[in-house]
């Protein structure tokens, strides 16, 4: 009974991924029809069966580019680099979509030892720093045994030398893994979406007005509280906003 | 009948009481009845008979500073006499109040008259006592300065008019030589006089009587605050031709000119604040009634060439007294700083006219560019609520030019080298294809295989040790690995032989095969050419002791000889227990 029902999600599923994959096709040829709105109808169907790809995001940041959605563009061109961060192309789209923003936030740059340890960490996700912990653990383990039973002096030397340099890589892949996994939580980066948002400095309607945000600006969402969300520029000015006028990008 | 004489007596006299009461009069008159206590008062005692014993009343709370004056008219007309004898007194009154003048008596002709006492109200100092209704006066009367509001409770910067007439009675003129003494501040107002060409004498009536009045000025005032505001008043001074009374030969007026005062009274305005309830959030403060638009002079363009875009307000209210709502542009647009016009006419129902900003923007790089819509709030004075007006949303389509690069945004200079490098090219189509992952991915990190991939190969080193040694251990002993392989081999074919124990028959002939089996495998022996004397010979041949191999053999003839015999349970055992070891020491002795 059980192998008939995995036999059956397994089909079913393989079945939804071809059906996605026709849904797919039919939308970007709505939007090579320049029927923008009813290809982004198409490309959230498929989004709504469970399933994305940095590809769909891409589209769907087209699709909303061509319908001068700004707030909807940079999102979905954000969350495509998020899935897939070395893409030109999406990159580029990216480009074009910010300069229908209206904010220019200077960014304060990271400097010195922070961004390189930040560059090192960022070079793999957090799960390929765990794998490569991993193969440096067993590596480690077969070398010092074969280290340990070895009789020929020259090859016990080599053994003992190539195990210690993968424990080193092996605690290093963890430590670095952990920082991923620190870095990720610390990063929730979430776009503008109302047109005209206030920031205040208190979490509440009647305080202070701190500065003002339109459509499409990237910020990064610290903390929140009722239904306000602390948020941080790329300039490091800080302020609460509504949460209902952000969404945030990490949040498939 | 003494009664009836002297009844008919009284009769008489009252008779001609009634007759002479009809013909005497006494009345006090007073010059006026109501005075400050500075001023004077003069009370005439009038009679039409001479009489005698005049008794003045005692004029309690007055002083007499002047009298008695005593004066006699007579006069005839047609054929009437009349007379008048008058006693006057000039009084000054000593303190507030009312005060009463008492009777004054006096006898004529046999019989006393009385005056009826006078009430008299006096009150606080006067100005100018006991002045003669001269020209001042006259003056005073006969001109009016008015302020007109239109207004008294407007809202906050809703437009009120005043408007300063002078009024002037057909008595009195004025000659043109007027100026004006303090012109009224308007504290709290944003005011705009409206200029007067010329004064324009209107005849109008004011407080039922004829005069004529002239339009001296008009403001438009905006309250820019709420409440009690004041305005101040106008104050002119006017030179005032009052006809003196007398005439000159010809008969003609002689008119003395009075220079005179005219003040407008200050007035206050109450002001209302605008309603907070429903007040938009963008509201900059415009009361009236506006219409609102964004536009651009183009909206196709190359990069570098400039376009301008104008907001512009237009209608009728508190024109230059709000701000324009800003244009908010992409920030990757080169703006500058807007050109404000202001075309307002100032009217006497406000300000109208219209008010724009613009901005010359001049995209730098090819791309789509939205100004995004912008919302105009102000206060409808006709509906007392807030409207807003949103314009549209404006795309400005940059045609050609070059694709900004990553560090656009910090680097200017368009010509330089790595612009040209970073500019990547146009717009990317969409993908075509995609590998598809579930949304809900289970992270690996921090995951229970993950923990137990890492540790568990830690795990495995001191395992392996531990089994290498153990290993070694059993490698150094070689007699305890021979017994133990011997008895291994020995359970291996003597497995089904055990299984059998108890039952004779099928024990012994599986403990034969057993051995046969043994032999078979170790010996290379084909069971065809199986007897004991070969097996003795072969394993003699091994170096097997013959000790063992006569018990091997005894086995084996015990194997046969058990199917004929009866063999108890023991027998079977001590039997099984021989095979057991004969094999492994032949095993073990074997080469």
């Amino acid at each position: 009974m059980r192998a008939i029902l995995l036999l059956f999600t397994v089909c079913f599923s393989v079945l939804s991924f071809s059906q996605n994959d026709a849904l797919f096709d039919e939308a970007n040829k709505l939007y090579n029809d320049k029927k923008y709105a009813e290809s982004i109808e198409k490309y959230e169907s498929i989004l709504n069966s469970g399933i994305h790809s940095a590809e769909l995001y891409h589209n769907l940041g087209n699709a909303n580019y061509k319908l001068n959605n700004t707030a909807q563009s940079i999102y979905y061109f954000e969350k495509a680099l998020l899935l897939n961060p070395d893409d030109s192309e999406i990159k580029n789209n990216l480009r074009y979509a910010e300069k229908m923003r209206i904010d220019a936030i200077d960014k304060v740059p990271k400097v010195g030892f922070a961004r390189i340890v930040n560059n090192i960490v960022n070079t793999f996700s957090a799960d390929s720093w765990a794998k490569i912990a991993i193969s440096g653990v067993i590596l480690f383990v077969l070398l010092f045994l074969m280290y340990h039973f070895a009789y020929a002096t020259t090859r016990k030397r080599i053994a003992f030398i190539v195990s210690a340099i993968s424990l080193i890589v092996a605690c290093f892949s963890v430590f670095m893994a952990f920082q991923k996994e620190r870095l990720h939580k610390k990063d929730n980066p979430a776009i503008v979406f109302a047109q005209e948002s206030r920031v205040k400095a208190e979490a509440n309607k009647s305080s202070e007005e701190v500065f003002r945000l339109h459509e499409g600006t990237k910020v990064q969402v610290l903390e929140t509280y009722e239904d306000w969300s602390k948020i941080k520029l790329s300039d490091d000015s800080t302020g609460w906003i509504l949460s209902a006028d952000i969404q945030l990008l990490r949040s498939f | 009948m003494n009664l009836t004489k002297s009844i008919s007596l009284l009769f008489l006299i009252l008779i001609t009481s009634i007759a002479t009461s009809q013909d005497v009069k006494f009345e006090a008159k007073v010059s006026k009845k109501k005075l400050g206590v500075n001023e004077r008062l003069r009370i005439d005692f009038e009679m039409n008979k001479d009489g005698d014993n005049f008794v003045p009343p005692s004029f309690d709370g007055f002083t007499v500073v002047g009298g008695p004056n005593t004066s006699l008219m007579n006069s005839y007309v047609n054929g009437k006499k009349t007379y008048q004898k008058t006693y006057s007194y000039f009084l000054a009154p000593n303190k507030k109040g009312k005060l009463t003048i008492k009777q004054a008596k006096i006898e004529i002709e046999g019989e006393i008259y009385k005056t009826f006492p006078i009430t008299v109200t006096v009150t606080n100092a006067v100005d100018r006592p006991n002045a003669p209704p001269g020209a001042a006066d006259i003056a005073d009367d006969n001109i009016h300065l008015i302020a007109e509001v239109s207004k008294t409770n407007p809202y906050l910067n809703e437009p009120v008019t005043v408007v300063y007439k002078l009024y002037v009675s057909r008595e009195v003129g004025i000659d043109g030589n007027w100026r004006e003494k303090q012109t009224p501040r308007y504290n709290d107002f944003w005011s705009q006089n409206i200029e007067i060409k010329g004064l324009n004498v209107q005849k109008t009536k004011y407080k039922g009587e004829d005069y004529r009045y002239v339009v001296l000025r008009k403001t438009v005032l905006y309250p820019q605050k709420s409440g009690k505001l004041k305005i101040e008043p106008l104050v002119l001074d006017v030179n005032v031709e009052v006809p003196s009374g007398r005439t000159d030969i010809f008969g003609r007026q002689l008119m003395t000119k009075v220079p005179k005062t005219v003040t407008a009274g200050s007035r206050t305005l109450n002001v209302k604040p605008l309603p907070e309830q429903g007040k938009p959030a963008d509201y900059k403060g415009a009361v009236g009634n506006f219409s609102f638009s964004v536009t651009t002079s183009k909206t196709q363009l190359d990069a570098t060439e400039s376009l301008q875009a104008t907001v512009e307000v237009s209608g009728k209210g508190n024109m230059n007294l709000f701000e324009l709502p800003e244009l908010t542009t992409p920030s990757s647009l080169e703006v500058y700083e807007p050109e404000h016009k202001e075309n307002i006419r100032t009217t006497l129902s406000g300000m109208q006219g219209r008010v724009s900003d613009t901005y010359t923007i001049v995209p730098q790089y090819r791309g789509k560019y939205p100004l995004p819509p912008i919302s105009f709030s102000y206060f409808d004075l006709a509906t007392e609520t807030y409207k807003r007006i949103t314009s549209d949303e404006i795309i400005i389509d940059v045609l050609k030019g070059p694709t900004a690069g990553s560090n656009s945004t910090t680097n200017d200079t368009v010509d330089s080298p790595k612009q040209t490098v970073t500019t990547s090219g146009s717009f990317a189509f969409i993908k075509t294809t995609s590998n598809w992952v579930t949304i809900s991915e289970e992270k690996f990190f921090k995951s229970n295989l993950f923990w137990a991939l890492l540790l568990i190969p830690f795990l495995c080193i001191p395992i392996a040790i531990i089994l290498r040694k153990k290993q070694d251990a059993r490698n150094a002993d070689v007699k305890g690995m021979k017994r133990r392989k011997a008895d291994k081999l020995a359970k291996k074919y003597l497995s089904e032989a055990k299984k059998n124990l108890g039952q004779k028959e099928t024990f012994y002939e599986s403990l034969e095969r057993a051995l046969h089996n043994y032999l078979k495998a170790k010996l290379h022996i084909e069971t065809s050419d199986f007897n004991k004397e070969k097996i003795q010979g072969l394993l003699i041949d091994l170096k097997v002791e013959s000790a063992i191999v006569s018990d091997f053999i005894s086995i084996l003839e015990s194997c046969e000889l058990a199917r004929y015999t009866p063999i108890t349970q023991v027998t079977m055992e001590n039997d099984y227990e021989k095979a057991a070891k004969t094999i492994s020491s032949i095993d073990k002795q074997m080469r």
